[in-house]
């Protein structure tokens, strides 16, 4: 753990993201964007308080990916090498799930572990919540606790400045001479920042009468095929904006045309379980011909198959399908009201 | 498989036979041997048009040509209708699990098929016939529509040949050359038509949901284990290896853990015959 003083950080950030590609956020209004650039910027990119408007997912399972054409040997595009700087932990903890799916399931997704591998990324420590965020109501929290290869942890006194793998090690190496051990009061300091902040999430999450640590999965599960889909399913008009903007969501369609000189080439693009269509089979049966039974099935998705099958909910609490929603459906009312129909 | 689990590998399409009105059987040659088991299934492709998962229905212990019997159903299926021999296709796989034949072993096997769904049991009764000392018996009860409806029909209605299966046969309606049964498949599972011993057997179905729906309820009331009827689930299938998320079956994928389930590992699952 190591001490980095304030005066240093953009020398810091310049210093590890040198050579690659950078990924930051820079501030429009009361939001943040994650933006390419070419490198640092002083005065245009900051950690930011909280998470950007655009998921982190879209760097390493890239919405539309063109795998190929038929009969291709020849491996897809090149990825650069690029640098992640300001990811928060609603977004640094989804890629459990993108890495369970395409990596740690066989066969493994070329095109997403090379995206990976060639993905480093510096997360941050929130410093606020936007008003749509409830991580600790899906057992999460405002700071990383792994999936990082750097974290950086703003105080008063400089930032706390952690690895947490081998090439995250390695980089803080390069940057060596920038640094100090971190001394108790900075810990101190952050992980009462980190307390203060966590509390303030929870208590605007429990004002939406959503109880931190509630179980969410019995929840969930015990709520199928009750009025509770059909009502929030009133307001759905199934533009799949919620899938699309997750953390978390990771369905996908392949899909054939015809690229360049004719040839049959087959892109992979992000789906939404919210289409009509999702599970209709070419004999035109359909398991889930409802809104409300489509709606139900994003949330035991969610709540119930991850759970089940990996250990933890697929919701980070990055409430951005709550903000993305054209019918204005929020995910904390469902899961509210959910909970109390137990 | 290709280094792209997605991508697929070129195939000629060498012959195609009329099975009946809507169905057909492609003989598809793969630019290299495609080693599947009795269960497993491939996704073809129609260059230019798009993919669609199929179960072979010939020998698993052939791979260097592989027979995939269709219905025209879809828009994948509707273009594979209409392609002639020599046409270009591409295959991947094979996908999915294969029928566990060990659990087969010393038991009787019912054969359950309907309509087209006599399409992968039939790779699995080529998977028997090479082991048959290894089965007690082998039952078919088999249900079409119509007697044109009728899939592999010479085949069907020799018994493939050999005297020691038990092949019944039905159809929804009769025409005017049918003189054999007429009714639905459950029919032909009644006790007086079929003399197996559910205790020592295990049952193999595949057809349309609802006909799988009425057969299992059947089979269940005849004595067979749940954990002994295995059941093909048609899902939308994207992928083929459990990562495009469309053929969720409550915590399984169809693709990846199935397409073949034992009946106890779905019963509670909802909306399974949809």
């Amino acid at each position: 753990m190591y001490k980095l003083e304030k005066t240093n950080l953009d020398d810091f950030l310049r210093t590890v993201s040198k050579d690659r590609e950078v990924y930051a956020l820079e501030q429009a209004g009361s939001q943040y964007h994650l933006i390419r650039s070419d490198a640092w910027q002083a005065g245009k990119h900051t950690l930011g308080a909280f998470r950007p408007v655009e998921p982190l997912k879209a760097l390493v399972f890239h919405p539309r990916d063109l795998l190929g054409s038929l009969g291709d040997t020849a491996p897809g595009a090149d990825i650069p090498e690029r640098i992640v700087i300001g990811a928060k932990n609603c977004d640094v903890s989804a890629l459990k799930i993108h890495d369970y799916v395409f990596l740690n399931t066989a066969p493994v997704d070329p095109a997403y572990k090379e995206a990976r591998e060639k993905t480093i990324i510096v997360s941050c420590d929130c410093t606020d919540a936007c008003e749509v965020c409830f991580c600790p109501a899906v057992r999460e929290q405002p700071y990383p606790k792994a999936g990082f290869d750097i974290n950086l942890s703003p105080t008063d006194r400089g930032y706390v400045v952690e690895a947490g793998s081998e090439r995250g090690r390695q980089l803080l190496e390069k940057a060596g001479k920038m640094l100090s051990a971190a001394d108790a009061a900075i810990l101190k300091e952050r992980d009462q920042n980190r307390q203060k902040l966590l509390e303030k999430v929870c208590a605007q999450t429990e004002k939406m009468g959503l109880t931190c640590g509630a179980d969410l999965r019995q929840a969930v599960e015990k709520s199928q095929g009750k009025k509770i889909w059909d009502d929030f399913a009133e307001d759905c008009v199934e533009c799949g904006a919620c899938n699309l903007i997750c953390c978390t969501c990771h369905c996908f369609l392949l899909a054939d045309g015809r690229g360049k000189n004719n040839a049959t080439s087959r892109v992979r693009q992000w789906d939404s379980c919210l289409y009509k269509n999702f599970a209709t089979v070419a004999g035109g049966a359909n398991p889930r011909r409802h809104r409300a039974e489509r709606l139900h099935n994003r949330f035991d998705k969610k709540f119930s198959f991850f759970p089940e099958v990996l250990g933890c909910y697929a919701c980070d609490g990055c409430g951005r399908c709550v903000e993305a929603c054209t019918g204005k459906i929020d995910i904390r009312k469902v899961l509210k009201r959910a909970v109390n129909e137990l | 498989m290709s280094c792209n689990p997605y991508m697929p590998m070129p195939a000629k399409l060498e012959n195609v036979v009329q099975e009946t009105a809507n169905i057909k059987t492609f003989l598809v040659r793969p630019e290299k041997p495609l080693v599947f088991k009795a269960g497993q299934f491939i996704a073809l492709t129609v260059p230019g048009i798009g993919e669609a998962p199929f179960t072979p229905s010939s020998s698993p212990s052939i791979s260097e040509k592989i027979e995939i019997t269709i219905m025209r159903v879809g828009r994948v299926t509707e273009k594979l209708h209409a392609l002639k021999p020599g046409a270009d296709l591409a295959i991947r796989g094979p996908l999915g699990q294969p029928y566990p034949l060990e659990k087969y072993h010393g038991q009787e096997v019912l054969i359950v098929g309907g309509g087209v769904g006599l399409a992968p049991l039939r790779a699995l009764l080529f998977a028997l016939f090479e082991d048959m000392g290894k089965y007690k018996k082998i039952f078919v009860r088999y249900g079409a529509k119509t007697p044109a409806d009728i899939v592999y029909r010479q085949a069907v209605e020799a018994g493939w040949g050999r005297k020691e299966m038990d092949v019944v046969i039905t159809v929804d309606k009769r025409d005017a050359g049918w003189s054999g049964n007429e009714g639905v498949v459950t029919k032909i599972l009644a006790p007086d038509k079929l003399k197996c011993n559910p205790k020592e057997g295990v049952a193999v179905v595949c057809g349309p949901p609802i006909m799988m729906k009425f057969a299992t309820l059947e089979l269940l009331h005849l004595g067979f284990a749940p954990e002994n009827i295995y059941l093909s689930m048609e899902k939308n299938m994207s992928c083929g290896i459990g990562k495009c998320g469309h053929c969720r079956l409550g915590p399984f994928y169809a693709c990846k853990d199935g397409p073949v389930f034992s009946f106890d590992r779905i019963k509670n699952l909802q909306k399974i015959w949809d």
